[in-house]
């Protein structure tokens, strides 16, 4: 034991009297660490957010589709849905994308009866009359208002409407609430001047989620112009969304990765005459072939571990805490319309597992590897040159 | 003094890139005595196979062919961690180039013979400030290395040498970058060394040294091959 702690002293005194090189090593992974940590924490962060909007979401949502694109619902598709058995609750659903130009960006305006049950993260009320409305965390900081406040927007006969904001979303999942407008039913009808009779969809309850399928099957024989879309199939393409869009992205970064493997590599690989004499003499002097490959073991987890911590800090920095700035356009896509929303800071410790896998184990290894080329010969034949 | 044979080496042969058209015999059949608690000396000229025969002898490397015997024992055969085990228990090197770690100041280079064991850093220190001492290193514990003349590496070289108290001190051309008053001063250093019953193995082309009193056994090499031991 004492051994081994005097040879990482020997280690961390050896790193400091190259400390240059050390640095320059270590601020280079660092960028590669927090790079991909940056890309595996916001990916990760949004499924989770994904996750969390679409434990939320209705079993089934059934739109009307009108030349292959989403068209109005007439509501009373509604009641012949519920003649299905085993069909739950069905509700009509209003709602829209509204664009402001004062902030330049999209908010989602949705109709309640006031009776919404999954919308519980709320401080204040539900809308329960015309002219009033709840908004979420990102409307309420870019239009800076809050509960008992008023918010302007402009309806489809371009008139302004005045509202009082009557509740603000506090959501654990910002993605869920934060670009979110609710009034009531009638108001998003006549905000949007929608055609008398039409929902812009319909949200079905499915008794047991195993015959979830049937149902959207039964759904669409008996209302052939219909598409029902089922939580799990919005659960795959969101993933799918999410997975190609981190997987191009690593895809580009690998080329970063690859040229720093081989700085790494060439790094180690390329033991200088100096190191060489240096385990000669250590050598020379009683160290073992197992002493001199824990010391450089030592160097490179002391080198990778440090830039692991600082480049997954700095990673989890850049995502958490300043919204993923340099990731953001990349990855959200068109959402960059929408509010900035702000990620729920998570950390999967697979994910951290991974990501010191893939980065700490390649780095030690290329530096422990050709040092024991040099380890296990002669300690006279290292010296000579 | 006891003069019972501390090394011994029977029919000796090193071969540098065997099978190789730079293959180069360092050693042929070299058999000598190496006798406890004295001064020997190897002499020869350049490329007589002087430093290879004590790299041979201090475990550094191993010979094509013979044996060798340090204190009894054959060492040839020996694995890998068993023969780093001799060479820090039983040797203390002075390199002709005194290959200290020039980036590392005075105090560990003397310590790195003891950082692969368990001694406490304690008493490690302790050790290391009594070989300073001794050696008139006293104050420059914290000068780097690259830093001292000539004749204060040479007494790091012999401090680190002597840090894990060896029975056998070899030196390779001890003398190759001193002037004559500082070959002068580790001859003294060498003849308390024997004070103390070390054995003391050197390789010199130096008169200064295979001439001196304190020199028991003189062996003569050319071209890899005893010439003459007396």
């Amino acid at each position: 034991m004492i051994k081994h702690l005097k040879i990482i002293d020997y280690a961390l005194a050896s790193l400091l009297r190259r400390k240059f090189k050390s640095l320059a090593i270590i601020t280079a992974f660092t960028v590669v660490v927090t790079a991909l940590a940056s890309i595996l924490l916001f990916t990760g962060a949004l499924k989770k957010e994904a996750e969390l909007v679409l434990a939320g979401a209705p079993d089934l949502i059934v739109q009307r589709t009108a030349g292959g694109r989403h068209d109005l619902i007439p509501a009373a598709y509604a009641d012949k849905i519920r003649e299905i058995p085993g069909i739950g609750m069905v509700i009509p659903r209003y709602w829209g994308y509204y664009y402001d130009p004062l902030t330049e960006a999209n908010y989602t305006i949705l109709g309640t009866d006031g009776k919404a049950e999954r919308l519980e993260l709320l401080e204040g009320r539900l809308p329960e009359r015309d002219g009033e409305c709840a908004v979420g965390a990102g409307i309420a900081e870019m239009q800076r208002t809050v509960g008992g406040g008023e918010l302007i927007l402009v309806d489809s006969s371009n008139t302004g409407v005045l509202y009082e904001v009557v509740g603000v979303f506090r959501a654990a999942s910002s993605l869920l609430t934060n670009d979110l407008i609710v009034l009531t039913d009638n108001e998003v009808i006549r905000f949007f001047g929608l055609p008398s009779g039409k929902a812009t969809d319909i949200s079905v309850q499915v008794y047991n989620r195993e015959e979830l399928q049937t149902a959207a099957a039964k759904v669409k024989r008996m209302l052939p112009d219909t598409r029902p879309i089922t939580r799990t199939e919005l659960v795959r393409t969101y993933e799918m969304v999410f997975n190609w869009r981190s997987g191009m992205l690593l895809t580009v970064f690998s080329a970063a990765v690859i040229a720093f493997c081989i700085l790494a590599w060439d790094k180690a690989t390329g033991i200088s005459a100096d190191e060489k004499r240096e385990i000669g003499i250590l050598k020379a002097v009683g160290w073992d072939t197992s002493d001199v490959l824990a010391l450089k073991f030592w160097e490179g987890l002391i080198i990778a571990l440090t830039a692991f911590l600082l480049g997954t800090i700095a990673g989890f920095v850049h995502i958490f805490f300043f919204n993923a700035f340099l990731l953001a356009p990349v990855i959200k896509g068109w959402s960059v319309v929408f509010p900035d929303f702000h990620l729920a800071p998570h950390l999967d410790p697979y994910l951290v597992f991974t990501l010191g896998f893939l980065t700490v184990a390649p780095y030690v290894a290329s530096t422990v590897i050709p040092a024991w080329k040099t380890a296990v010969t002669d300690p006279e034949t290292i010296m000579r040159g | 003094m006891e003069t019972s044979a501390y090394i011994r080496t029977e029919n000796v042969r090193k071969v540098y890139n065997p099978g190789r058209p730079d293959e180069m015999t360092a050693l042929d059949d070299v058999s000598i005595t190496v006798d406890r608690g004295a001064v020997t000396v190897i002499k020869g000229p350049s490329g007589s196979g002087k430093t290879s025969l004590l790299s041979v002898i201090g475990c550094m490397s191993r010979p094509t062919a013979g044996r060798v015997f340090v204190d009894g024992k054959d060492v040839v055969k020996l694995p890998e961690r068993f023969l780093t085990g001799v060479r820090r228990k039983k040797f203390g090197f002075i390199f002709q180039q005194y290959h200290l770690i020039r980036n590392l100041n005075t105090l560990d280079n003397i310590l790195l013979p003891l950082y692969p064991t368990n001694m406490m850093p304690p008493e490690m220190k302790r050790r290391a400030l009594a070989v300073m001492a001794k050696l008139s290193l006293s104050g420059k514990q914290h000068s780097r290395a690259k830093n001292l003349s000539g004749g204060e590496q040479q007494r790091v070289a012999i401090a680190r040498a002597l840090i894990n108290d060896p029975a056998v001190i070899i030196a390779d051309e001890p003398t190759a970058h001193l002037d004559r008053g500082l070959a002068a001063e580790f001859m003294r250093i060498l003849a308390s060394l024997c004070g103390e019953g070390r054995t003391v193995l050197i390789a010199t082309h130096d008169p200064f040294i295979y001439g001196h009193d304190l020199v028991g056994k003189t062996i003569a090499m050319r071209d890899g091959r005893i010439e003459e031991e007396r």
